[in-house]
């Protein structure tokens, strides 16, 4: 768990690490498209760059979130969480346009081998 | 204005929604208060930007190392804006009306937007598109809301459901939105980098590394690809 910084610790802290860290760093990317729309080439190679390592990034986090798992999350064995995002992987692979159909049915091999693994 | 919320209603909204309700159990994981889980939402509006903090905090990285993930995820909003915006702008908007139009920009916005838009007349495209924008945060704000409460009322299959929910649905639409071979190494080489990394560099700013580092692989193949073809 990140800590808090010291000297701006209390109950406003969640809020202003919110604001600072999360909300700032995402939103001056918006403004500054506004500012400089009429200079910036969309197909530009640095752009590409750009979207490759945001998705590395992306595809990392996802990593993180079942490799070292949230709460309730870390009570299923590691091949269960593996094999739920698996199984969404195997449904858009067949047909890219069912993000939903993915969703439900990781959801439902995660759930359903989690009750009966904790069962 | 209520033609672009009846089109979000109609299915979009609530697919955002559903994308968010893993955050607020995330937020709550972490022990953050309901407020924050909701105004990220509301604020941020940018489902990777909200996971990277609410996961990062978790894993225990850095501040600035959170941070410079996520300015690196929303950098795609830059692009994404300068594409859109032509779409909506008329004659007497001020920079504060635009940038109020790209507070909105997120990726199911816009992708439905570039698709609506042009159908619409020019003068009723902006009160179309802050309709259709608001109706998905609306939904999205009761979703982030109600994860919260509920990965903590719920039995445990069922909370860890609402948990993977985020990695599932993000990886999913990761793959859903492959273009060519570099974007597909991009999401194989950042899954695979970011645990080893973890455990062979860890001190928080692993996550970064793993994704500059499984990017930049991506992306120099795809180029010496094209140089050599």
């Amino acid at each position: 768990m990140t800590q808090p910084i010291a000297w701006l610790d209390g109950a406003h802290w969640p809020y202003l690490a919110l604001i600072l860290f999360a909300f700032l760093p995402t939103e001056i990317w918006r403004w500054l498209a506004v500012l400089f729309a009429r200079r910036i080439d969309p197909d530009s190679p640095a752009l590409e760059w750009v979207r490759a390592v945001a998705t590395a990034l992306l595809a990392g986090v996802v990593a993180k979130l079942v490799f070292s798992p949230p709460g309730a999350l870390a009570l299923l064995p590691l091949w269960l969480r593996l094999a739920a995002l698996a199984a969404g992987l195997a449904i858009v692979i067949y047909d890219r346009r069912k993000v939903m159909y993915a969703v439900l049915g990781g959801e439902v091999v995660l759930i359903g081998g989690g009750w009966w693994w904790l069962g | 204005m209520l033609a672009g919320m009846r089109d979000a209603l109609a299915l979009p909204a609530w697919i955002v929604c559903l994308s968010l309700v893993g955050v607020g159990s995330l937020a709550r994981d972490v022990g953050y208060p309901v407020g924050v889980a909701v105004l990220s939402t509301v604020l941020v509006w940018a489902g990777p930007s909200q996971v990277l903090f609410f996961g990062s905090i978790a894993a225990g990285a850095a501040w600035s190392a959170i941070a410079f993930a996520i300015g690196f995820a929303s950098l795609r909003f830059l692009p994404m804006t300068v594409t859109l915006l032509p779409l909506l702008r008329r004659p007497g908007q001020g920079f504060f009306a635009q940038a109020l139009m790209a507070h909105y920009m997120a990726v199911t916005v816009w992708t439905e937007s570039l698709r609506r838009l042009p159908a619409i007349l020019p003068h009723q495209r902006v009160s179309y598109y802050l309709g259709f924008a608001n109706a998905c945060i609306l939904t999205s704000s009761l979703g982030t809301f109600a994860g919260y409460y509920l990965v903590s009322a719920l039995p445990a299959p069922l909370a860890a459901g609402l948990l993977c929910l985020t990695p599932i649905f993000f990886l999913s639409s990761l793959v859903a939105g492959i273009r060519h071979g570099s974007d597909a190494a991009a999401v194989a080489l950042g899954f695979c980098l970011a645990p080893l990394c973890e455990r062979f560099i860890g001190g928080g700013f692993d996550l970064i590394i793993s994704g500059v580092l499984g990017g930049s692989l991506a992306f120099g193949v795809r180029h010496l690809a094209a140089r050599r073809a």
